[in-house]
């Protein structure tokens, strides 16, 4: 999976690309904004990690360039800026998720996964988590190795948390995925998916978690 | 001693102080004068009678005086009249020629009396005056003694003397006090400058340190005043801007050292070494992130029209520290969110706010229990936890900057709480922490008021975090 890293400060940038590179990523380090505006228009990336602060330009400028060429490669900003002014800038500028300075590589990677598991990405159609492996595109359940049944409904709700493993699903946001926007859902109907789900995925032995966030939303987790 | 503190109230007392003396001592001096002058006007009335007379006394060829008067002047100077009377005297002051019916002197004179000089006389109850002066026309000295009664004198003169205090003396006290609230008029619009330039410094503090006081419509004698002031604030702005900057950019500057520190310890090999540090290199990013923060909220203005929704605050916090709570095997909660809670203020900093709450809950409690925002309709965010507690000895004091209970516990600089305090101040907000029933501690945010929800979805104020 090739991947392009700015990052003005070589030390660092050595850094992550060993750690990048670890996680599975093919790592391109560009120092400076104008090589890396030059790399993006004549290389295609999976996806860029841009850092911010750079000696030539603003690493928004960058990132400005390439949604003005309509360029939708997925790109995460890591910034030293901390406010929220600089984030929501960031954000509105066309990048699809920020770090703040300092970061669990971890983090980066599980961040960086998340984005290439999106919609609309070619990769990550299948989702995996723990023992259990979900192809979103034949609506398939692996436990194990062993294919398991189901209902349309429980892949659905699965896969919402799968999408975005480790974070938190908003319940309103798994009952607009399970039902449509346009159906009114019984704020307990959430409830019972969920529960269902969560019974059937014990009964098959998967060693993934749902969390209950009461008020909150669901959060599935690698079960330790 | 009466103390007056504002120049228009000492300007008054002055002023009232110098109306009762004056609208005493005007209208007497008033008087005296028009006494005197007065009376300068009867005495030559008199001087002018007697010099008349003495145009009709003269000497006969045998050396005696003779006085012919016509008959209109002694019809006028007749007993029967009794307006006036005449005498004249010879030396040693035996009368020659009399108005009066005994033929006497109308006043007895010494001899060698000064040959001019005013008399009054009271006879019962009427007075008069009259004039002595010499009336030379040759051989030995005569007197001419001329008196009028003051029952009949000019009658116009003495009632505008006596009728002065009356009709006209009270007249000064009135102009005077008219004087005295034209005078404050005009002090109070030479002070609305001032005024309006105190209102100006109210708002100067350290998020506004661009703020300085008009010389504009200042009274001469105060701008030297403001002059200095504003060179004064000119200094600690710079002062201040430097500090501040200097803390932000401190900020700035660490972070990228610490993401590689943090990097590199990722690739080291001995797990419990890695862990060790990783932990020190997270309280390190936690103070840094926490003077950013400060440093930040200093010059933070809430802009007038800001509005955040405590209820979708609760729930993007409660979302963003999910995971942080359930890896360590923790859970958090969000209630009463299922409607907008409009405020007015900044729905970032609150969010930082709550954030720091529920971290500081979360780091006080055992694994297992449950960390809970709560949102009421009234304009109030608690954060409940079900931990040892704040005791009440400690309820103030947590707030404080780099305050810790424990010094020696590591990885909490005692920064979290005094942002928190920070930020809900900026709001015009009050906090609390109050014993939770069932154990535990409640930290409570209640805002002054609430904004009526509008029926349309709030989703527009939801924060980005």
């Amino acid at each position: 999976m090739r991947l392009l890293l700015v990052e003005d400060n070589e030390r660092f940038a050595g850094l992550l690309k060993r750690g990048l590179a670890a996680a599975g990523f093919v790592v391109d380090v560009m120092l400076t904004a104008r090589d890396a505006a030059a790399a993006l228009r004549e290389n295609r990336f999976e996806i860029v990690v841009l850092d911010l602060g750079l000696p030539d330009a603003d690493g928004l400028d960058v990132l400005g360039e390439m949604r003005h060429r309509e360029d939708a490669t997925p790109v995460l900003i890591l910034t030293a800026r901390g406010s929220l002014d600089a984030r929501v800038l960031g954000l509105q500028s066309g990048a699809d998720d920020y770090l703040v300075k300092p970061f669990a590589l971890e983090e980066l990677v599980a961040r960086l996964q998340a984005l290439l598991r999106r919609p609309g990405n070619f990769l990550g159609v299948t989702l995996k988590l723990g023992n259990i492996a979900l192809d979103t595109v034949a609506r398939q359940v692996l436990v194990g190795d062993q294919p398991i049944v189901f209902s349309a409904r429980e892949i659905s709700v699965l896969e919402q948390l799968l999408r975005r493993s480790g974070r938190v699903v908003a319940k309103n946001l798994l009952a607009d995925n399970i039902y449509g926007l346009s159906q009114e859902v019984g704020s307990n109907a959430v409830e019972v998916y969920v529960h269902r789900l969560r019974k059937h995925l014990a009964e098959v032995g998967a060693r993934v978690q749902i969390h209950t966030l009461r008020g909150v939303g669901y959060l599935i987790a690698e079960e330790k | 001693m009466l103390k007056f503190r504002s120049v228009v109230s000492r300007i008054i007392a002055l002023h009232l102080l110098a109306i009762v003396v004056t609208s005493i001592c005007m209208p007497l001096a008033l008087y005296m004068m028009l006494n005197y002058a007065a009376q300068e006007l009867h005495h030559r009335a008199l001087r002018e009678r007697a010099a008349e007379i003495l145009r009709y006394l003269d000497r006969g060829p045998d050396g005696a005086p003779r006085l012919s008067l016509p008959a209109a002047l002694a019809q006028f100077y007749s007993e029967a009249y009794g307006r006036a009377a005449y005498a004249v005297l010879d030396a040693s002051g035996n009368a020659l020629f009399s108005s009066l019916a005994g033929g006497g002197a109308i006043i007895r004179v010494r001899p060698q009396a000064t040959p001019f000089e005013y008399f009054a006389l009271h006879r019962g109850d009427t007075g008069l005056v009259g004039v002595t002066v010499a009336a030379d026309i040759g051989g030995p000295p005569l007197l001419l003694q001329v008196s009028e009664d003051l029952e009949h004198r000019d009658v116009l003169i003495d009632d505008i003397v006596a009728e002065f205090f009356t009709r006209v003396g009270w007249i000064t006290a009135p102009i005077l006090l008219l004087l005295l609230v034209i005078d404050v008029l005009i002090f109070r619009r030479a002070l609305r400058p001032i005024v309006a330039a105190s209102a100006l410094a109210e708002r100067i503090g350290p998020a506004r340190t661009e703020l300085r006081l008009p010389e504009e419509g200042m009274p001469q004698e105060v701008v030297p005043l403001v002059n200095a002031v504003n060179q004064a604030l000119d200094r600690l702005e710079e002062g201040f801007r430097g500090q501040r900057e200097f803390t932000a950019d401190a900020a700035h500057e660490l972070r990228t050292p610490l993401a590689i520190l943090r990097t590199q310890i990722d690739t080291i090999a001995d797990r419990e070494l890695a862990s060790s540090l990783r932990d020190d290199i997270e309280s390190m990013s936690r103070l840094v992130n926490q003077l950013l923060d400060i440093a930040e909220l200093e010059t933070f203005v809430i802009g007038e029209d800001e509005i955040a929704d405590l209820a979708a605050i609760a729930t993007e916090i409660a979302t963003y520290i999910a995971p942080l709570a359930l890896a360590q095997r923790k859970t958090v909660a969000v209630t009463g969110a299922d409607h907008p809670v409009l405020v007015c203020g900044n729905a970032d900093t609150l969010g930082r706010a709550v954030r720091n709450l529920v971290e500081n809950a979360l780091s006080h409690t055992a694994p297992g229990t449950t960390v809970e925002i709560s949102v009421v309709a009234e304009g109030e965010l608690s954060v409940m936890d079900r931990g040892p507690g704040v005791p009440s000895a400690e309820r103030e004091q947590i707030f404080r900057r780099f305050w810790r209970r424990d010094r020696r516990r590591a990885g909490n600089a005692g920064l979290g709480l005094a942002i928190v305090k920070r930020i809900v101040e900026m709001h015009g907000a009050a906090i609390g922490v109050a014993d939770r029933p069932g154990g535990g501690a409640i930290f409570s945010i209640r805002f002054p008021a609430v904004i009526e929800a509008d029926p349309a979805p709030a989703h527009q104020f939801e924060t980005t975090l």
